[in-house]
């Protein structure tokens, strides 16, 4: 019993976010595990950066349910915390909602549109990133099948598909690219099965959106390697993660956009709206993994190079999902 | 007369299923050659996905039939899953990872059983709060001792162990007899099930005590150490079927990555009725229609893409209506979830 006790205790000292102590206060709520050498593990280590360059006061929060996001903001509010970050597009309605009765605190969702006096968005438009995946995923399929796998459909997962798809075909017009989700951000044994079905049917350039489960779709495309299939990093690079099968990633610099804001918010230059980066910000890249690069013939290399200047300067708008 | 008429139905279909069976091996190896579909890596998938689900509910069967629920079976499985690849990371060794992930589930059991069948607390409130236990655990522990590091830690998991000869059987080769080792002793397992479950001493205590505990505890049979013993056994059963999920169906450990695997093996063993074969049934089916459903979102149909929550949604909806359309009776142990107070 004492044990059940004490772990418990222990378990709620951890996911407590109370901190007494005054000065800036930076937190942080992430909708999955940090461990997903991705999307939040780009969170924490933003959070981390905060702390240590800023000595900022920080705390991180894991939300299971759509019902914690609003619990959790409001603990951060009456415990006076100066910003708070919800990553990505779930914590919109929490954060409008709670926001009102907090004004003194700001706080920012990771992509959305909500804007109020102290409600804010950032936008990664890794849309840019996925584009110039698709075009080199299409460039070198052999099957002119290649697939893309999810974790859960939100808006912003949906419209790195849509880029990528946009690229796909604007290499190959005949290039099919299959998509799966599977319902879950943790599910690695399912993640791994969803990739399978798809090189199954011929698809031989996977790319991920689905966080901490993605180590599954790494996992299938790097058993297929015979069949001579690739797959695509999100959020991180995570070249190094299946350094035989990765040939690039989709990289968003979250750290350096979280340490950015947050400086600007101690500062008190910081004005709500939706703050958009990209490529032409430097916090959207694509990044090739240098022990496969061989692998990718000049021509597309170069086309790549060109593409993501055009995009740079503005000259080709990604198509990208409507929210 | 009428006797013979009555049995004439179980005659026939004695008789067509065999054919039945024939058949559709027919058609799916018509498919399979003249479509280029590969069912053989379909049917595979599926057995894949099944045998997670085969070992925790034929855990959850021993206990229920001993007369206990356990909904706790969920966090069991999560700590396999923990305690396997933990111990297999650390120490370089698959088999290593399966012990551990045996003796991490069995402390979850050690808990419910203490705390159920001893002390007499609510099985299904105890069982919840274990799961809880089980997420903040689990998820404590990888965060101190792996996720601090920023790269996602894998190993080498379990390979498909092709068995001679039979492995080259189009469709079901694959399907039954290129798996990996926990596959096969998933499915060894369940035929000592079988065996246990037909006429021998251990089957009929644990069958008494589930239908009626007071008999059984006249007749001499210790009702408290006989249900200890199911629930021990159900956290062995648990923790292997979470250390097949993070070292041979996957490679790593990810935190909650049991999702929700031990709830439907609670329904699993009822679709199975109460019985190993039909629990080996069971999760043989939803394994291979969610195999199904994978499969169908990975086609370039567009009213698929687009409705693909439906698919998702289909291994619990086809469940569901097994379970409500099979006809023939299906009954719980009588004593499922009640208390027994020795007087």
């Amino acid at each position: 019993m004492r044990i059940i006790l004490r772990l418990l205790l222990l378990t709620l000292l951890w996911i407590s976010p109370t901190l007494a102590a005054e000065g800036f206060k930076v937190g942080l709520l992430t909708p999955g595990p940090i461990s997903d050498n991705g999307w939040n593990a780009g969170a924490y280590e933003g959070l981390m950066k905060i702390k240590e360059t800023m000595e900022a006061k920080v705390s991180h929060v894991q939300v299971r349910s759509p019902a914690e996001h609003e619990e959790h903001f409001r603990s951060y509010g009456e415990d006076g915390f100066d910003l708070v970050f919800g990553h990505g597009f779930e914590f919109q309605d929490a954060a409008r909602r709670v926001g009102r009765d907090f004004p003194d605190t700001f706080y920012i969702t990771t992509s959305g549109n909500t804007v109020t006096k102290n409600v804010g968005a950032i936008v990664f438009e890794l849309e840019e990133a996925t584009y110039l995946l698709g075009r080199l995923a299409a460039g070198m399929s052999k099957s002119g099948k290649v697939g893309l796998v999810g974790g859960m459909e939100i808006p912003s997962v949906e419209s790195t598909f849509i880029a990528f798809e946009a690229g796909a075909k604007s290499i190959r017009s005949d290039c099919t690219v299959l998509r799966s989700y599977i319902g879950s951000w943790e599910d690695t044994a399912l993640a791994r099965e969803a990739t399978l079905a798809q090189i199954n049917r011929g698809a031989d350039f996977i790319f991920h959106n689905a966080d901490a489960a993605g180590a599954g779709v790494f996992q299938a495309v790097t058993e297929s390697k015979s069949k001579g299939v690739y797959a695509f990093g999100s959020n991180k690079n995570q070249n190094s993660e299946a350094p035989d099968s990765i040939l690039a990633s989709a990289v968003i610099d979250i750290p350096g956009a979280l340490l950015k804001i947050a400086k600007e918010v101690k500062a008190g230059e910081y004005e709500a709206g939706v703050t958009r980066l990209n490529i032409q910000s430097g916090v959207i890249t694509l990044e090739m993994n240098e022990g496969l690069k061989d692998r990718v013939s000049e021509e597309i290399l170069e086309d790549l190079k060109a593409v993501e200047e055009k995009i740079r300067v503005g000259e080709l708008e990604v198509p990208r999902g409507d929210f | 007369m009428t006797t013979a008429i009555s049995t004439s139905p179980t005659m026939v279909q004695r008789r067509v299923w065999p054919w039945i069976v024939f058949l559709s091996y027919g058609v799916l190896l018509s498919v399979h050659l003249w479509n280029g579909f590969d069912f053989g890596s379909f049917f595979q998938s599926g057995v894949r996905i099944a045998t997670p689900l085969l070992l925790a509910a034929l855990g959850e069967l021993i206990v229920e039939k001993a007369g206990l629920i356990n909904i706790g079976i969920e966090g069991i499985v999560l700590m396999g899953a923990f305690g396997g690849f933990a111990a297999a990371y650390q120490l370089d060794s698959l088999w290593i990872g399966v012990g551990a992930g045996m003796l991490a589930g069995l402390l979850l059991a050690i808990m419910f059983a203490f705390l159920c069948v001893t002390l007499r607390n609510d099985q299904i409130v105890i069982g919840a709060a274990l799961n809880f236990l089980a997420i903040g655990a689990t998820g404590l522990l990888y965060q101190i001792y792996y996720a601090s590091s920023g790269s996602t830690h894998t190993l080498e998991p379990f390979q498909e162990f092709e068995l001679p000869w039979i492995s080259g059987i189009p469709i079901i080769g694959p399907a039954l007899f290129s798996q990996t080792a926990l596959t096969y002793l998933a499915i060894l397992i369940t035929l000592v099930f079988v065996l246990l479950n037909l006429r021998t001493r251990i089957g009929f205590h644990l069958e008494a005590v589930g239908e009626h505990p007071r008999a059984a505890d006249a007749a001499g049979i210790p009702v408290h150490r006989v249900r200890w013993a199911a629930v021990l056994i159900e956290g062995l059963l648990g923790g292997l079927a979470g250390a097949s999920l993070s070292l041979a169906s996957s490679n790593t450990f990810n935190e909650e990555m049991s999702n929700g695997r031990g709830y439907i093996a609670l329904a699993i063993v009822i679709f199975g009725r109460w019985n190993p074969l039909g629990v080996l049934g069971a999760s043989l089916f939803f394994g291979a229609v969610t195999a199904l459903q994978l499969s169908l979102q990975a086609t370039d149909i567009d009213w698929l893409r687009s409705n693909y929550p439906y698919l998702q949604m289909l291994p619990y909806l086809l469940t569901l209506m097994v379970l409500t359309f099979s006809i023939g009776k299906a009954r719980a142990p009588s004593a499922m979830g009640k208390h027994y107070h020795r007087e």
